[in-house]
């Protein structure tokens, strides 16, 4: 075991040093001056022109070097029929971002986030993301290191405030944590060439599970490691339609001193019509994952989690959605949760999203329970564009 | 033994011919962010480059989904080439994040940003989202001025020679040839406009500008109250006021936005809507950069009849 950790150790650095010494920097070349081409246009413009010409800019790769910054705000009003605080109105997180190109061979990225404690009611501060990513590694691979969302799944990689409804699926809260499962470690991934030229990447992680142990899985010791794969597959169906079907699988150690160990399959369609591309589209996102957690010796508890949803956008900004959830508890099968998700959301602009979330759930361990959830989320300066 | 052995030897010369054939017309690819930018390094490249536009010619390229199939195709590029400007800011960046070809990133040999010393418009000396989407380094919709076409090729034949320097001098003449080209027809496109020359128009999106000033037409209002965010009806009315009080004709539309605002403000204020291509490919008749505006020019004249 340890010779295979230091094997990995190995491996990871010797991929970083080879994209490093592989990574091509070469300085970009000075346009040419165009003050001829310059003075023929201008000779050429109308006689009653409009609007007056500016001088050509200096190179915009000059303005600045600071890494790009940005701010999340996350405000929300709920009822809930069951709990002491049956109507709150709170911060529930605020995230700051930074990141920037480091040198020609990594890009850093940076998530500090201040979440809402409700327990205690704070805010509390954690590095949700921190990860150095290379630019160019041989083979189409691309190392990511650090801390940073698993690749368990379509809905785990997603950041809560990229998501279609107010809160992840239950199978994620369940299963991971309420806003998913992080890793600390190593994360590989491939663009695999295959005969029919479709997009198919397979990522491998190796690491720990975050700071934060989840329902699953735990740090574990010095000796146990997490390893996490999916193997995404993507298909344009039509201009206007796509495919994904992705394989994951886990394991880990649990917080019984054993191992768990998961496997899940997902599958998305998305229907955008490329004319119209903001004022329509369609989605339909479906997740199930199998569980195998052993508690002890004798005790191997087998569970399983899943969900649906579909959205609809029928002017541009205007969403709604639906979801269904079905999930059991990794650490026993016999309690389970069913629910039932409404969703209407509106988008004054791309930078910020106000959501109104309906939310039944059956419980056959505990009373059931109606929610409405109204959230709003804004964002300021620089933020990342998600992936799709 | 001896026929075997010749077998052989001419089996690998056959071999190393085919792969020396295959060298020689192996070809530089190129991803382009939008089709304009695909025809112009067409009409640069020749038969020596296979260029792929991620954006159709009828999609808005503020909005273009990252779909991972672009990723395949921007892994294996020789050049990339952008409008910039932050236009397609909300796409490129997870696409090349993802592409692992350090050639194509800022900075490498295949990347081209086509902006690059083009005369650029409405620069803004202060910056707020309270304004829409507002683009800090200029309006990126340089592309629809003509003249700035010979920006765009001379960007992308300086890249072209970077990766292949063995056919620079067929990119240099085609360049050439295409300078003349754009010249020649940048003539004829005026002197057809000249007639309206100071002609007020209503537009729907802030994007015609560098179209706007080599034509000498003036835009003096649009249908979206502030740049990204819909027609309200109290700016429509607004427009619909502006055009009976100073009389003007015409509303350009792209064919990216619905009609419903344009037609509701031709019909109360007796306007015509005219729908302008803003890439090529918008339309089957617009399959190069000169055809797009040659079709542009053809409506409008055909609006004013």
């Amino acid at each position: 075991m340890n010779f295979f950790k230091l094997m990995s150790a190995v491996s990871i650095l010797v991929f970083w040093t080879c994209g490093t010494a592989t990574g091509q920097q070469t300085d970009s070349t000075a346009v040419a001056d165009s003050l001829l081409m310059i003075q023929l246009q201008q000779s050429m413009q109308p006689a009653a022109t409009v609007v007056q010409q500016q001088p050509p800019p200096a190179p915009r790769s000059t303005l600045s070097t600071n890494p790009d910054i940005s701010a999340i705000g996350d405000f929300r009003t709920s009822y809930t029929s069951v709990g002491p605080r049956k109507v709150d109105l709170y911060v529930n997180e605020l995230e700051l971002q930074v990141s920037s190109v480091v040198d020609p061979y990594a890009r850093a990225n940076f998530i500090y986030t201040f979440g809402k404690d409700f327990t205690t009611g704070e805010l509390t501060p954690a590095l949700e993301i921190a990860t150095l990513t290379s630019v160019s590694l041989p083979y189409q691979l691309q190392l990511m290191l650090g801390k940073f969302k698993s690749v368990f799944g379509k809905v785990n990689i997603v950041h809560p405030h990229a998501f279609s409804f107010v809160d992840f699926p239950k199978m994620t809260a369940n299963f991971f944590d309420s806003e998913g499962m992080y890793t600390e470690g190593a994360s590989l991934s491939w663009l695999v060439p295959n005969p029919y030229d479709f997009y198919q990447e397979l990522t491998l992680e190796v690491g720990r599970v975050g700071s934060e142990p989840n329902a699953s899985l735990v740090r574990g010791d010095n000796s146990q490691l997490s390893y996490v794969g999916h193997l995404k597959n993507f298909f344009d169906v039509t201009q206007n339609s796509t495919l994904e079907v992705g394989l994951s699988g886990l394991n880990g150690p649990n917080r019984f001193a054993y191992s768990t160990s998961m496997g899940g399959l997902d599958l998305t369609y998305k229907w955008k019509p490329v004319q119209f591309n903001v004022l329509q589209s369609f989605t339909w996102q479906n997740e199930i994952l199998f569980s195998q957690m052993r508690l002890t010796d004798a005790i191997l508890v087998r569970s399983l989690g899943a969900y649906s949803f579909a959205e609809y956008q029928f002017g541009q900004r205007w969403f709604v959605g639906a979801r269904y959830d079905y999930s059991e508890y990794p650490d026993d099968a016999s309690r389970r949760d069913i629910g039932g998700t409404a969703l209407l959301r509106f988008q004054p602009t791309e930078f910020q999203v106000l959501a109104l979330e309906y939310q039944y759930t059956d419980r056959n361990y505990d009373r059931s329970t109606n929610q409405i959830i109204f959230r709003i989320i804004f964002g300021i300066g620089t933020h990342a564009a998600h992936q799709y | 033994m001896r026929t075997k052995r010749t077998r052989l030897a001419v089996g690998l010369s056959l071999l190393c011919i085919l792969f020396a054939y295959s060298l020689g017309f192996a070809q530089i690819k190129v991803v382009t962010t939008i089709t304009d930018l695909q025809s112009i390094t067409r009409l640069i490249g020749g038969d020596k480059v296979d260029v792929f536009a991620i954006a159709t010619g009828f999609q808005n390229p503020h909005f273009v989904d990252p779909k991972p199939s672009y990723i395949l195709k921007l892994a294996r590029a020789d050049v990339f080439v952008t409008v910039g400007l932050d236009l397609e800011i909300g796409w490129v960046p997870p696409l090349l994040n993802s592409a692992r070809n350090s050639k194509i990133e800022k900075g490498g040999e295949g990347y081209v940003d086509a902006s690059v010393n083009v005369p650029l418009l409405h620069v803004p000396t202060s910056a707020s989202r309270g304004q829409g989407d507002i683009h800090v380094f200029g309006n990126p919709h340089y592309w629809l001025d003509p003249l700035n076409g010979k920006f765009i090729a001379r960007n992308i034949c300086e890249a072209l020679v970077r990766v292949d320097p063995d056919h620079r001098s067929l990119y240099e003449a085609n360049l050439k040839k295409f300078d003349e080209t754009i010249d020649l027809k940048t003539k004829e496109w005026t002197e057809k406009m000249r007639p309206y020359t100071g002609m007020k128009i209503i537009v729907y999106h802030d994007e015609w500008p560098y179209f706007e000033q080599r034509f000498g037409l003036q835009v003096v209002d649009f249908l979206e109250p502030k740049p990204g965010i819909p027609p309200t009806p109290s700016q429509l009315l607004k427009v619909i006021n502006e055009m009976k009080r100073d009389h003007i004709k015409i509303i350009v539309i792209s064919p990216y936005f619905t009609t419903e605002s344009g037609e509701l403000v031709a019909r109360n204020s007796g306007g015509k809507l005219v729908t302008l291509a803003t890439s090529v490919g918008a339309n089957d008749r617009i399959k190069t950069y000169y055809d797009l505006f040659d079709y542009n020019i053809a409506q409008l004249l055909d609006a004013l009849k």
